[in-house]
């Protein structure tokens, strides 16, 4: 029996999740700098070059760095088990993920193969590195929750997406392999959105919504089962659209199904949740809600017109998946930063809210919102895109800055050493 | 009869719900507030005990572990009761922000709290004192707090 969750001493390092906390923004910011120098044209093809940096800064860069980083944390707490060596292992992989990210970019960016050699090497060790101890760690536990089952069948898509997604950049040095690039391409994007990150989320939401916001539950039933249906249906996707594909919209219709139920069944939970205070998170989650609906439908109409607005359904699939992780740093962040440092004894330490400037989060959510509308915009009136890629650096400009001047909280404290207060001891 | 996992995690819904009620009077004014903070810390002091005074003993007592989860659990009650304290001394000093600083950090502290025990030490309870749970949640029922 593991129990020692959130003891400091086996909580994993606060490094650990801060290191792939604070390098996320730093790619989307990437990302949005590759969107400025990007000619418009080329980004109505979901498979241009540019289109596929960009997206790669945002899903390798962002998405992937968040969850990872966050596995380290939930590990502990969700599922009572903790990761071995973690200290090591998230280190390794971090600084792999982060060159393997940007030789990638870089080698795809400018027809380089020896980049991209090395990026299959770094990408793939460090992804196998994560995924195979967190798997490791998931065995030990004794007590299988939705959650843990969210996590481990999300890892299982994660495994999967890496592989292909290592095949598809190896056909970008190996001519011979691109003829499969984009039946591979369909498989592993989708896979990857809503089987690693999709069922991530879904499976941490069960949780983290009901605790957060004295929520009400989700079901047994659906907790039991939506995971399950999710993850058929993707199979059931793959399989029709490689060898039936005329029936491959009946397993994106059930696919998307779920997902918009989802969507619908969050934002009504949290409608009914007890806890009326609401915050910046809260404000994300409502908005992620939003783009996962819209996103959800999009994709399904996008079914007759052959999807020529696919571009549209990834922004707000992208719109979704983004809103989420960032509304969750603005709770996770201050909360790490609290526990650590009143683990070590200081009392006098700012509160979880004094950390974070509400205003400069209001207005980076306000970029960030913006400048996704605005994205969506840009496929058809491409005049502004500029301006938009603008506000969506921007907006990640001030993430990064909430995010240092939190962990800067951290090492003040840590420096100056306040008063211990041992009353809690007594 | 309930189990006394049942009858534990039943008591923390209880005082998430007194939570969200202090929370919401709070916001509109601290002062309204009071009332239903002595509630919740009332109702959240009396749990602590109902762990610390009887069910941990108990649970001490037949699996021997004295060092283990419960320890861990009654440095984690001291870590909540500063924040509560905190909470009351910031209503009386009519800081919202303070106290919605606090009670925003109480809570999350208070929910990994929580699912560490219903996960873990509950299952663990109800598996080890299954034959004397009647008794230990009668006595949790009846105990009168200090």
């Amino acid at each position: 029996m593991q129990f020692n969750g959130l003891s400091l001493e086996q909580a994993p390092p606060i490094s650990a999740p801060l290191r792939f906390y604070l390098t996320a923004p730093l790619f989307a910011i990437l990302a949005g700098i590759l969107l400025l120098l990007s000619d418009a044209s080329a980004l109505q093809s979901r498979y241009s070059i540019d289109s596929i940096v960009i997206t790669h800064a945002i899903t390798i860069g962002f998405m992937s760095f968040i969850m990872l980083g966050s596995l380290t944390q939930m590990l502990p707490v969700l599922a009572g088990v903790k990761m071995y060596r973690v200290d090591l292992i998230t280190k390794a992989s971090h600084l792999a993920l982060v060159f393997g990210t940007l030789f990638m970019i870089m080698g795809l960016k400018f027809e380089m193969p020896l980049l991209n050699t090395l990026a299959i090497i770094l990408l793939a060790s460090g992804f196998f590195a994560m995924i195979i101890v967190i798997f490791m760690a998931i065995k030990k536990v004794k007590n299988f929750t939705p959650t843990v089952t969210g996590m481990s069948v999300s890892l299982i898509f994660a495994l999967f997406s890496v592989l292909m997604g290592l095949f598809l950049l190896f056909s970008y040095i190996d001519a011979d392999a691109a003829i499969y690039r984009n039946i591979v391409a369909n498989t592993h994007s989708v896979w990857a959105i809503f089987g690693f990150a999709g069922v991530l989320i879904v499976g941490v939401t069960f949780q983290v919504l009901p605790m957060f916001y004295v929520a009400p539950k989700f079901k047994d039933f659906y907790q039991k089962r939506v995971i399950l249906f999710i993850s058929l249906s993707l199979v059931l996707w793959m399989i029709t659209s490689l060898f039936y594909e005329a029936y491959s919209v009946v397993a994106k219709l059930w696919l998307v199904l779920f997902f918009a139920s989802f969507a619908a069944i969050f934002l009504q939970k949290i409608k009914n949740r007890k806890r009326k205070v609401s915050d910046i998170t809260l404000l994300y989650y409502k908005t992620s809600s939003v783009f996962l609906a819209l996103g959800s439908i999009f994709w399904i109409v996008d079914e007759y017109y052959f999807s020529e607005h696919i571009v549209v359904t990834s922004i707000l699939i992208g719109g979704f998946i983004l809103s989420i992780m960032i509304g969750m740093l603005y709770k996770i962040v201050p909360f790490l930063i609290w526990f650590h440092l009143n683990g070590m004894g200081y009392m006098s330490i700012p509160t979880m809210n004094e950390m974070i400037d509400k205003k400069w989060a209001r207005i980076q959510f306000a970029l960030f919102v913006a400048s996704l509308m605005g994205f969506v915009f840009s496929y058809y009136v491409d005049a502004y895109l500029s301006l938009f890629a603008l506000a969506f650096i921007i907006s990640m400009v001030i993430l990064q800055y909430n995010i240092i001047t939190a962990v800067l909280i951290y090492k003040r404290v840590k420096k100056t050493k306040p008063d211990f207060d041992m009353s809690a001891f007594a | 009869m309930s189990s006394i996992k049942e009858y534990l995690s039943q008591d923390h819904t209880r005082c998430d719900e007194l939570f969200a009620k202090m929370e919401d009077r709070a916001s509109k004014s601290l002062d309204n507030a009071k009332e239903s903070y002595e509630e919740f810390a009332k109702a959240t002091e009396r749990h602590f005990q109902m762990e610390e005074r009887v069910m941990f003993l108990e649970f001490e007592a037949k699996t021997g572990m004295t060092e283990g989860p419960t320890s861990m659990m009654r440095h984690e009650h001291a870590q909540m009761r500063s924040l509560i304290k905190q909470m009351g001394e910031a209503i009386e000093a009519q800081n919202s922000d303070k106290f919605f600083g606090l009670s925003e950090t109480l809570m999350i502290l208070m929910q990994q709290h929580n699912m560490k025990e219903e996960q873990m030490l509950y299952t663990m309870a109800q598996q080890h004192l299954s034959a004397e749970a009647p008794r230990v949640v009668d006595m949790m029922e009846s105990m009168i707090v200090e």
